[in-house]
């Protein structure tokens, strides 16, 4: 019988989310061939072979391993967690109607978020379309049923939230996918189809204009997105 | 290593982990630098905090009964899948014209296919032109309707009752999803060569799973 073709070439390591306050540095040693790396890429082929089968299973470990993930960027995303809960069902049926054309040229993982992305953008356009807001102004895009966490300056994580809806769509994306769920350069230029040095240019910037945007009033007038 | 001022933005966009270490260093003496580290390490710090996680229990179900729905919708748009095997509608000829239409096909997709670096570059070297459009359309119509014959000549060997059969099955239905799902892209972009690969490839995915169920019959 033929294959669809389920090799899985990997270039692009599966991260977990970082933890708070870690600062990360990519290098090329990075953490390939540790045994977490190695678990994770097992799981990727084993959920991505059963998905390919058509078995339902497959589907329910990749939301039981990736659904709070991906709902969480959907909705930081989409600023509602109505619209989150959307973006994660209508990936998990695009993946079903699209599983054929996975070759696994990235892992599985990074296939599902660059659909999720993909996604949201429809959603936010739908939405813009049904005029549910006038534009895709500040207010519209701030989380506002996002859960509590218990964190020490939950003035400084709204401060953030509402910078960060003033960078540019793109900015945010790669922003929220490399700090808030973890992923590396690597990963988010497959997700977003963009190479690796501008997903780093692109973080950068976004943690540039960031900064400029929670500054104190002494730099209040120094711009926003860019 | 020693770093001054002016490395900071460069550490900040690509530092190595040595460069970082050597900037936490040139921090400690310099209040610009040290300020200017702890707003960009305070922007990771916060950010970790907007990866709240709460359980949504009765999402997996919506999604799952979302998925079976699907899945029994696709069954029923195609239309193969409900045709009843008519073996004396089947002839010989049948199977050489199933034949002679895999050859065209075949050829036309491998000629495409090999000559699709001779586009020239700033005319954008995934735009079919028109008149191989028509071609590439044709035959894709010659190669459906020879498939469509395969399958129903599989049909009876497919409905068995076993395991291996219930495999068959439910490739031939993602098959066929996918399929749909590229035939509708390809139709609002037809142009797209790199989505006539893809549809191509699954054409012949289809083929070849066809093909192994029927040399089991045999």
């Amino acid at each position: 019988m033929g294959s669809v073709g389920l090799t899985l070439p990997w270039e692009h390591r599966i991260t977990g989310a970082v933890r708070t306050g870690e600062r990360r540095v990519e290098t090329s040693e990075g953490r390939t061939g540790t045994g977490v790396v190695s678990l994770e890429r097992s799981q990727d082929a084993d959920v991505a072979a059963a998905c390919l089968k058509g078995d339902l299973r497959g589907y329910e470990e990749l939301h039981r391993w990736q659904g709070r993930r991906m709902k969480n960027l959907a909705r930081n995303l989409l600023g509602s967690q109505t619209d989150a809960e959307d973006a994660v069902q209508e990936t998990f049926l695009k993946i079903q109607r699209s599983i054929a054309s996975f070759r696994g040229q990235s892992s599985f993982v990074t296939w599902t978020f660059r659909i999720l992305v993909n996604t949201c953008h429809d959603l936010r356009r739908a939405r813009l379309r049904r005029k549910d807001q006038t534009s895709e102004d500040v207010a519209s895009l701030i989380p506002a049923d996002m859960p509590r966490a218990a964190v020490a300056h939950p003035s400084l994580r709204m401060a953030l939230e509402r910078a960060l809806a003033q960078l540019t769509v793109h900015q945010r994306e790669v922003f929220l996918l490399y700090e808030v769920q973890g992923f590396r350069h690597a990963e988010i230029a497959g997700m977003l189809e963009i190479s690796e040095t501008a997903s780093k240019n692109t973080l950068f910037q976004a943690k540039k204009n960031l900064r400029a945007l929670l500054e104190p009033p002494r730099s209040a007038g120094a711009g926003g997105a860019q | 290593m020693n770093v001054a001022c002016e490395d900071r933005e460069r550490i900040f966009l690509d530092g190595t982990a040595e460069e970082w270490a050597a900037l936490e260093l040139h921090a400690a003496a310099c209040a610009a630098c040290a300020e200017e580290l702890r707003t960009w390490k305070e922007l990771s710090t916060t950010a970790a905090e907007l990866r709240a996680e709460e359980d949504s229990p009765a999402l997996w179900t919506r999604i799952e009964a979302a998925l079976r729905e699907q899945r029994s919708a696709a069954a029923e748009r195609n239309f193969w899948w409900r045709l009843e095997f008519r073996p004396h509608l089947f002839h010989a000829w049948q199977m050489a014209l199933v034949g002679a239409m895999v050859v065209v096909l075949g050829v036309s997709g491998g000629y495409v296919y090999t000559h699709r670096g001779s586009v020239p570059a700033e005319e954008g070297s995934t735009l079919l032109k028109t008149r191989a459009l028509a071609e590439v359309e044709r035959t894709e119509h010659e190669y459906m309707t020879a498939i469509d014959q395969l399958a129903a000549e599989a049909g009876p060997q497919l409905n068995q009752p076993t395991a291996l059969m219930a495999n068959y099955r439910e490739k031939l239905l993602v098959l066929d999803s996918a399929i749909a799902e590229l035939r509708t892209q390809a139709g609002v972009n037809p142009s797209n060569a790199h989505l006539r690969y893809q549809l191509l490839a699954m054409y012949q995915e289809k083929q070849e799973t066809l093909q192994d169920i029927l040399e089991m019959k045999r």
